[in-house]
């Protein structure tokens, strides 16, 4: 009976999730044919020997840097937020709070990223600022058209990834636990520290990794705020889909992919991300 | 009987190998229904329906289609293909773009690997009388053809050089200027090698006496000194950025983030609307000139289309199309027949607007001009460099 109930989303996650992934890693493994502008099935290593040259693994590595980075900051931004909204607010404070986060999303992610330019740019308000104030005489550089940029317009945007699923999971605290704690004479760090952190563990990991995803798919915010051709692997995944390369295409999405998947893996196994569902199936 | 069994024995090979093609037949069509777009083949359409799948700013809207209509007989449904030449050649070879488009238009280059593989077919000229009027040098564009047959007709042309600001750059007449050091942060070059590697080879080829046949088609040699160039140039900050798209080009000069950069023409109208005082510059070393070009889909010749989509590429040259183009995007057609259609239709068009637009574009290509191409011989080979320009 369980089987056919489950039967539907099993028919959906083969179909739309495992088949086209495992096309692409095995297609990864076939051949350009320059005669069709197509691959053909003649089994090659080519695309990952090519992925280690013209210094594509280096944008590999750079993406993830850039994706743990902005995980990183959004993770820690989340955190006193997540608290305000799931332990120190009310339903209807909450509600409004969770809502301010995700306005943002209503409009276009590129309108967003395109307004930091405006913000962080020469003639931005920043720069405007710092001028006035005195605090620099020129406008400062590094502002935009840099890492410094890339990451603040990734924060900017990915933040409530990491939010939601922190309050979700305070959401699932027993106040009562709290209130022993209280009652037992811990001061707001002592119960946060020892009583709520470790209890919303599971949800901060889960916030880093959604952000981390998020942010290793992206090319937006590299494309208008990175430096000089700054390259992500998506863009780079554009790149070579331009020049019809589609078996390296596939052999950065498989590697991609892969990479995604042993971090989830790990995290499970070293951070009990399982936890968030552990009240499921009981 | 040892015969038989050979025979039984390769007939069971050639069974498995059959089902082995036939999974991986399936494979590849399932793969090009994902590269291509999950667009269905043509609907039932009446007969005088060309789809024409192209760059967006060649689209001049219902209104203007209504009329092409009325005056040739063809409806257009206009889908804009993105521009970009890359996924477009991946839609036609791996994709189903032939099965739902019939006539494309595309920023000439392709022409020949696409005729090549059979995925387009060359235009019969005796059904395109307007082809005639054609200015010779659009005719004389290098990619249109493929062993002797004319595979793209020149609908839109132009030619590209630099923006400058005439406060922090009043004088530009060289592509040098996008590498001085005197100007180190305050340049940029679009994110597409297509155009900024032929910037850079024309400039390397007329002003730094570079042995550069073609800079619309460079040898391996001749691109890595091409590429080793911008790397150096890029590792120096010379760079403030690569702009990629309209609005990325116009704020940089807007907001006056460089002072000088490669791009387009109409990047300068739009910035001057906002205020800014910009010019666009002669370059002593040429422009780099574009032509899109239409090109007659081989699926429209299999559904029997072939003689409307040929009435359409003659309409395109009939000049209301040319004037109605002109008015709303500045883009030219190399035809004369514009300044006839807009004098027999004063009303709808300013016969002074449309000739001075075409004196315009003819004073560009009265000096030297070479020609983009999206299609170089060693195009993977460009990507490859780009990526280490990208990771300089």
């Amino acid at each position: 009976m369980d089987f056919f109930l489950a039967l539907p989303s099993l028919v959906v996650f083969v179909c739309m999730g495992f088949i086209p992934l495992a096309l692409i890693a095995t297609w990864s493994f076939w051949s350009f044919d320059p005669d069709t502008y197509w691959i053909k099935p003649v089994w090659s290593l080519a695309s990952y020997a090519a992925l280690l040259e013209n210094g594509r693994a280096t944008v590999l590595l750079r993406t993830a840097g850039l994706a743990a980075l902005t995980a990183t900051a959004s993770t820690l931004l989340a955190v006193p937020a997540a608290t305000v909204v799931g332990l120190l607010s009310g339903p209807r404070r909450a509600t409004l709070l969770v809502a301010l986060f995700t306005i943002p999303f209503f409009t276009s992610g590129l309108v967003r990223a395109f307004a930091w330019r405006l913000v962080l740019g020469r003639e931005g308000i920043i720069n405007n600022v710092l001028i006035r104030l005195g605090i620099a005489h020129t406008p400062v550089e590094w502002l935009l058209f840099s890492d410094f940029a890339v990451v603040l317009g990734m924060v900017a945007a990915y933040l409530p990834f990491a939010i939601i699923p922190m309050v979700l999971v305070f959401a699932r605290i027993e106040h009562s636990v709290i209130w022993a704690s209280q009652d037992l004479g811990a001061g707001f760090w002592m119960m946060f520290s020892s009583i709520v952190l470790p209890l919303i563990m599971p949800g901060i990991i889960a916030g880093f990794l959604f952000v981390f995803v998020v942010a290793v798919a992206t090319s937006m915010e590299i494309q208008l705020l990175g430096g000089a051709g700054a390259s992500s692997i998506s863009i780079m995944i554009n790149d070579v889909m331009r020049v019809v390369n589609f078996p390296l295409a596939f052999a950065i999405a498989t590697v991609v992919v892969i990479f995604l998947i042993v971090l989830v893996i790990i995290a499970n196994r070293m951070l009990k991300l399982s936890r968030l569902f552990e009240d499921l199936g009981a | 009987m040892t015969h038989n069994n050979c025979n039984n024995h390769s007939q069971g090979i050639q069974t498995r190998l059959t089902r082995r093609q036939l999974v991986q037949n399936t494979a590849l069509g399932a793969g090009a229904l994902a590269v291509g777009t999950l667009g269905l083949p043509c609907a039932a359409r009446a007969a005088n329906e060309i789809n024409f799948w192209a760059t967006g700013t060649l689209d001049i809207g219902d209104p203007g289609w209504d009329i092409l209509k009325n005056e040739s007989g063809v409806k257009v449904n206009f889908t804009d293909n993105g521009n970009d030449p890359g996924p477009v050649v991946a839609k036609l070879a791996a994709g189903n773009a032939n099965d739902i488009y019939d006539v494309g238009g595309l920023q000439g280059g392709s022409e020949k690997e696409l005729a090549k593989r059979d995925l387009i077919a060359p235009w019969d000229l005796s059904q395109i009388p307007n082809y005639t009027n054609l200015w010779q040098w659009a005719k004389d564009i290098p990619y249109l053809t493929y062993e002797g047959k004319i595979y793209g007709i020149p609908t839109v042309i132009n030619a590209d050089s630099i923006i400058a600001l005439r406060e922090k750059a009043s004088s530009v007449d060289s592509y040098g200027v996008v590498f001085d050091p005197k100007l180190k942060g305050k340049t940029a070059m679009e994110d597409a090698w297509i155009n900024s590697v032929t910037f850079t080879a024309i400039y390397l080829k007329n002003s730094e006496n570079t042995k550069i046949a073609e800079p619309g088609n460079l040898t391996a040699d001749e691109l890595g000194l091409v590429m080793e160039f911008l790397i150096k140039h890029k590792k120096d900050g010379q760079f403030r950025t690569f702009w990629n798209g309209w609005e990325q080009g116009l704020q940089l000069i807007v907001n006056q983030e460089v002072w000088v950069m490669t791009g387009w023409e109409p990047i300068v109208y739009a910035a001057r609307d906002r205020g800014v005082d910009c010019y666009y510059a002669v370059p002593k070393e040429g422009y780099e000139a574009w032509g899109n070009n239409t090109i007659l889909l081989k699926g429209a010749v299999n559904r029997g289309l072939s003689k409307m989509a040929h009435q359409f590429a003659n309409a395109l040259l009939s000049g209301f199309y040319g004037c109605k183009l002109g008015t709303l995007r500045g883009y030219f057609v190399p035809t004369e027949n514009n300044v006839a259609y807009a004098t027999a239709h004063s009303a709808a068009f300013n016969p002074d607007k449309v000739k001075e637009l075409g004196e315009h574009v003819k004073a560009k290509f009265a000096g030297k001009v070479y020609w983009q191409n999206t299609r170089p011989d060693n195009f993977q080979l460009y990507e490859q460099w780009w990526q280490r320009l990208r990771n300089a």
